[in-house]
């Protein structure tokens, strides 16, 4: 170009000038092509780290239903006002209040002053000047007015909310001061959970002032509160990501994980993927915008197993257990399908309400929920040990039947109590061991059906305990019922390892013990009602299930189209069915039969067959510290469907205190069937095997048993997580 | 005496330079636009947006141009002598509480309730004519120490009262535009090369004081907040070796205070990349991140630079050179040595703006409070640096006596 012949002119000295300023302007261009060009990419990310903050949004939570579809848990929303701090408008009244703070503050002390030179020559013209010398604010008294002005200006806004909404609300300063300053990004909540007339006031007047705005958040609510409690488990506040997420976020908004349950147990199906989304923020860390960076992925719904209707009676059921000495109900209470598994209701008593973690649990009932006493957090019907008592006679009777040493013929002969006549009493060795039967000759019905211990006893020691130990463990006890729950215990077996691991010895008292259901041996409720269902089933012990299906939030389903889960096979019993049929109507004489000590369970219409137990549980010393009250049923006698266990802490017995619990709980299970059958409009009468209650899959024929043993998974939960 | 040469072939005008100037202030209307429309107040009176006053002092700068136009600069510069120590009188008024105004700690000008003068940019053009019109004296007479200490003092006076505002990078234009002055007007090399050894022992001795000196030592008294950017120029902590961790960790956030304005320059810089982000687009000026007072008057080129990219900002480069070497060239054109020496005087200044100022948006340059001509707002500055213009048309104008 013609303006750069300069660099070449003949004037040297202009030269020179020429080259300095081309010089100079090639290391401007130098530097920009170097800002600019090489190291932009930096500086773009300088720029996007200072001006965008993540937040992360929680992903809807599965529900959680019963097998009718009855909602256990799910999300509602919860719709709050809450206020974006730093939009324009509240930015200017925060200036207003604090320029007129500071200026009330600056005359505080103010003093008169000469007028300046300047001044002088002005007012000349009439430009009277202001004499006042102002005085100088600190920083810290300018911060301390700038939180001042934040503050009046929000709280003005908070309290004309509360005449919208009809609602006194006040904005507490702490909380507004640590939210400015740590989470300004979000909006400040000021008011949660509107009922409807104020969604309406909101929407009428309020989201039309500067800054507010009505979020909706998804909060998990258990609308049947303390209905299968243990089952569904509750949430707690948490702060963690879960896999496959982004890691990192500089925020995060309010997200709850299951801390026990289901929720806890099945978290990764049930939860999802959070998503989250980026806010723009200027110098002063207002919110300017916000994009959306990862998509939410909901979680899967689950429906159980359970039947609500049935849950809630025998919930109610068991917590009215009559207790000899009052106070709350302590037991659990567990119906199985014998023909697949399925778990119809699980209950532990006392129970709680998961509603009362969220948002969070208060000291009163967290206090009251963690009372070593009564123990609400645990669930009695899988967790823990509980002496079977009399109901193991049971499984001595089955060993002892496919033994061969034991005959419903053969008599046993029990002496009298020398110190109380009315009952009997037995010695192993020299150790007297009493008898709540009366004294006299016991074949296996009566002495089934009036559980006597001398009987037993005896016939446990003919026996030998690893014969009861190899029947038990056919039946699993002393081991996990691989239900998708964390508190699932394996109760104890004291097998010859289990001795020996702990250096026990074991002697013949050891075996009479264990054949009453007493001394080592615990077992689960639930451990005892798949026993129930193998002697009702024809030997088959099934794995217990919980789980009937998932799916995506938004798939259709039909309810009516579901078929029910496939039986596990676990064991097949190695009992012949006459053992099965002499164990089976025992049973049924002992709430049948006037002297049976399982009559207080008997439902007319609807054959019960049960085995009451009683168990003392000594302390150290051989004192009776507490008693262990059992009833293990199943029903009805001609084709069996349900199995009941109730176990109840510090009865009086068995059958007087579990008794009324079962037979409250048969006759909702009647009542229920036959509803369900007059729902679905079919009208015929109860099919012997397939009940509307439990639909079986494969029917409960040998054959299709034997054909699962293979394909039996260990644990129904591994299957649910890797889906 | 208006006979503008009818008979001449050439332009009476130098075209080009006005064409460059003309784009520079429509680029410096824009984006004063961009940098102040998103503010929080909305609703300021028309009379008050700073674009509008741009153009408004854009208008006055060059009418006040053509004025300088009427006159031969040789009859101007007779009247120099009295123009340079009136601005000298303006520069001690100025320095009176009472009678200057201060602004973030500097006491730099005076409130005319609607305006603001800088007596500072003025005293630059007074200088320059004044300088020209001593230096254009017989070029055996130049060769005296006397007149070269007499020179030197010319350029001192300005310098240490500009210095005391402070404002150390106005203060600083005059020690390049009094040498090349100098230089073009004929003073032996030796004298120059002298006087910039001395000035750049002097100097760097200065940086080793402010920078190296261990607590204790006696140390020039400066500004603290001149301490304070010559410290993040180079990158020193604040606090010094001794320091408690309570007072490292105050110097800390102190000096990510003082290192903020810079930062975000050289972030708004270095975002814009190639192509920028589009006219009123960039983040740095509507998120707030360049200070809202500086992002229209010092940081301008940092706003051109996000919005425009790489593009946009060697456009201006291209635009500033073209009004510089058209300066030169009619340096070279000047009739006299008078002309010739004014117009170096008034390129120099041109350009020391410039690279100042540029420069500090890049991390080049110490941050100091120098506009950009042209671009930055401020009527000082546009008034001044139009008159600038106006004088090297006025040289030209006048290249041949009639």
């Amino acid at each position: 170009m013609l303006v750069f012949d300069q660099l070449n002119k003949a004037d040297r000295h202009l030269r020179l000038v020429s080259w300095l300023i081309a010089g100079g302007l090639a290391v401007l261009l130098g530097g920009l092509w170097w800002v600019q060009v090489v190291r932009s990419r930096q500086f773009a990310e300088d720029q996007f780290n200072q001006s965008y903050r993540t937040v992360r949004v929680p992903a809807p939570r599965g529900k959680i239903m019963d097998r009718h579809g009855v909602v256990l848990a799910e999300n509602r929303p919860v719709y709050s006002v809450s206020l974006y701090l730093g939009d324009r408008s509240w930015r200017q009244s925060v200036l207003a209040h604090y320029k007129a703070g500071k200026d009330a503050a600056r005359r505080v002390g103010a003093k008169q002053r000469p007028p300046s030179a300047m001044e002088k020559v002005l007012s000349w013209f009439g430009d009277e000047p202001s004499l006042v010398q102002l005085r100088r604010l600190s920083r810290d008294e300018e911060t301390a007015l700038g939180r001042a002005a934040r503050y009046t200006v929000t709280s003005n806004i908070v309290a004309q909310l509360g005449d919208i909404l009809g609602q006194r609300l006040t904005l507490d300063v702490t909380n507004f001061h640590r939210h400015y300053h740590n989470s300004l990004v979000l909006p400040l909540p000021v008011f949660q959970n509107l009922n409807a007339a104020q969604i309406a006031r909101l929407q009428e007047r309020g989201l039309r002032m500067p800054g507010v705005d009505m979020e909706i958040q998804p909060t998990r609510v258990y609308p049947r509160g303390t209905l299968a409690a243990h089952v569904v488990g509750y949430m707690r506040a948490s702060v963690e990501s879960s896999e496959g997420e982004l890691a990192y976020f500089d925020y995060r908004l309010p997200d709850y994980r299951g801390f026990s349950g289901l929720e806890y147990s099945l978290d990764p199906v049930l939860c999802g993927k959070a998503g989250g989304k980026s806010v723009q923020i200027n110098n002063l860390g207002y919110r300017q915008n916000e994009t959306s960076i990862s998509a939410i992925e909901a979680g899967r719904d689950l429906t159980l197993t359970i039947d609500a209707e049935i849950q809630r009676v025998v919930e109610h059921e068991l917590a009215r257990a009559v207790l000899p000495n009052g106070g709350t109900v302590r037991g659990a209470a567990v119906v199985l399908d014998v023909r697949t598994g399925e778990i119809i209701a699980l209950a532990s008593a006392p129970t709680f309400n998961p509603n009362n973690w969220i948002p969070g649990i208060s000291r009163e009932d967290f206090r009251a929920y963690h009372d070593t006493n009564t123990t609400p957090m645990l669930n009695r019907a899988i967790f823990g040990g509980y002496a079977p008592g009399s109901t193991f006679k049971t499984i001595v009777a089955l060993a002892g039947l496919e033994a061969g040493t034991l005959t419903t013929q053969q008599l046993v002969r029990v002496a009298p109590n020398p110190r109380d006549p009315a009952h009997g009493i037995i010695y192993v060795g020299q150790q007297p061991i009493k008898d709540t039967a009366a004294p006299g000759d016991y074949d296996f019905k009566r002495a089934f059906k009036r559980s006597s211990n001398a009987y037993f006893i005896e016939h446990g020691l003919i026996l030998g305990r690893d014969a009861i130990l190899r029947m038990a463990g056919l039946l699993h006890f002393g081991e996990r019922t691989g239900l998708p729950l964390a508190q699932d215990s394996r109760a104890t077996l004291p097998t010859r390892d289990w001795l020996q691991q702990r250096g026990l010895p074991w002697r013949d008292g050891d075996t009479a013990n264990l054949s009453i259901g007493q001394g080592y041996v615990t077992v689960t409720p639930l451990q005892m009602a798949v026993a129930m269902a193998a002697v009702a089933n024809g030997g088959r012990v099934l794995w217990p299930q919980l789980i009937l299906a998932t799916n995506a939030q938004d798939e259709v389903v039909d309810l009516s189209a579901r078929s029910g889960v496939r039986p596990h096979l676990r064991e097949q019993l190695p009992v012949s069915a006459r053992t099965l049929e002499i164990v089976q109507s025992a049973m049924l004489a002992d709430t049948e039969d006037a002297d049976g000590t399982g009559r207080a369970a008997k439902v007319e219409g609807f054959r019960v067959c049960a085995k009451t137990g009683t168990a003392q549980i000594e302390d150290r010393t051989g004192r009776n510290i507490d008693v262990m009250n059992w009833l293990a049923s199943y029903a009805p006698y001609e084709a069996p469907r349900y199995a009941v266990v109730v176990m109840v802490q510090s009865g009086k017995s068995g059958g007087e205190t579990c008794g009324p619990v079962a037979k409250g709980i048969y006759e909702a299970l009647k009542k229920r069937e036959k509803k369900l059958l007059v729902a679905q409009g079919s009208g015929a009468a109860v099919p012997a095997v397939a009940s509307p209650l439990a639909v079986p899959a494969g029917g409960s024929s040998a054959e299709t048993a034997k054909g699962l043993v293979a394909a039996v998974p260990a644990a129904p939960l591994k299957d649910l997580l890797t889906h | 005496m208006f006979t503008f040469g009818q008979t001449e072939r050439q332009p009476r005008i130098e075209w080009l330079q006005l064409l460059a100037m003309l784009g520079l202030m429509v680029v410096s209307v824009l984006f004063i636009y961009s940098a102040t429309h998103a503010r929080l107040v909305d609703s300021i009176p028309w009379h008050k947006e700073y674009f509008l006053r741009q153009i408004f002092w854009c208008f006055s700068g060059v009418c006040a141009a053509i004025l300088v136009c009427f006159l031969d600069y040789r009859s101007l510069s007779r009247w120099s002598m009295i123009g340079y120590w009136l601005m000298i009188v303006l520069l001690i008024l100025v320095l009176i509480p009472g009678i200057g105004t201060m602004r973030g700690g500097a006491r730099r000008w005076f409130d005319f309730g609607v305006f603001l003068f800088q007596p500072s940019e003025f005293a630059k053009l007074a200088f320059i004519f004044a300088f020209g019109n001593f230096l254009s004296r017989p070029v055996e007479e130049l060769r005296a120490p006397s007149i070269f200490f007499k020179a030197l003092g010319l350029i001192g006076l300005p310098f240490i009262l500009i210095l005391k505002e402070p404002d150390l990078g106005s203060a600083l234009i005059f020690i390049p535009t009094g040498l090349l002055m100098m230089l073009v007007a004929g003073v032996p090399r030796r004298f120059l090369i002298r006087s910039v050894s001395i000035v750049s022992v002097l100097a760097a001795l200065f940086l080793v004081d402010i920078l190296f000196a261990p607590p204790g030592w006696w140390t020039i008294k400066l500004e603290d907040y001149q301490r304070h950017r010559l410290l993040v120029y180079f990158g020193k902590d604040f606090a010094p070796p001794n320091a408690t961790p309570a007072q490292k960790i105050a110097a800390k956030k102190l000096q990510d205070e003082k290192s903020y304005q810079g930062r975000q320059a050289l972030i708004s810089v270095g975002s814009g990349g190639l192509t920028g982000r589009g006219w009123c687009e960039g983040n740095q000026t509507s998120l707030g991140f360049l200070p809202p007072g500086a992002a229209h008057t010092d940081f301008i080129f940092s706003v051109i630079a996000e919005e425009k990219g790489f593009l946009g900002t060697v456009i201006v480069i291209g635009l500033y050179s073209v009004l510089l070497f058209t300066g030169v060239r009619i340096a070279g054109q000047a009739r006299d040595r008078l002309g010739k020496v004014l117009a170096v005087g008034v390129v120099t200044m041109l350009f020391s703006h410039i690279f100042i100022n540029i420069g500090m948006n890049i991390r080049l340059m110490p941050v100091t409070g120098v506009p950009l001509p042209l671009l930055s707002y401020g009527g000082s500055s546009v008034l001044c640096s139009l008159i600038a213009i106006g004088i090297l048309q006025n040289i030209y104008l006048y290249r041949r006596s009639y």
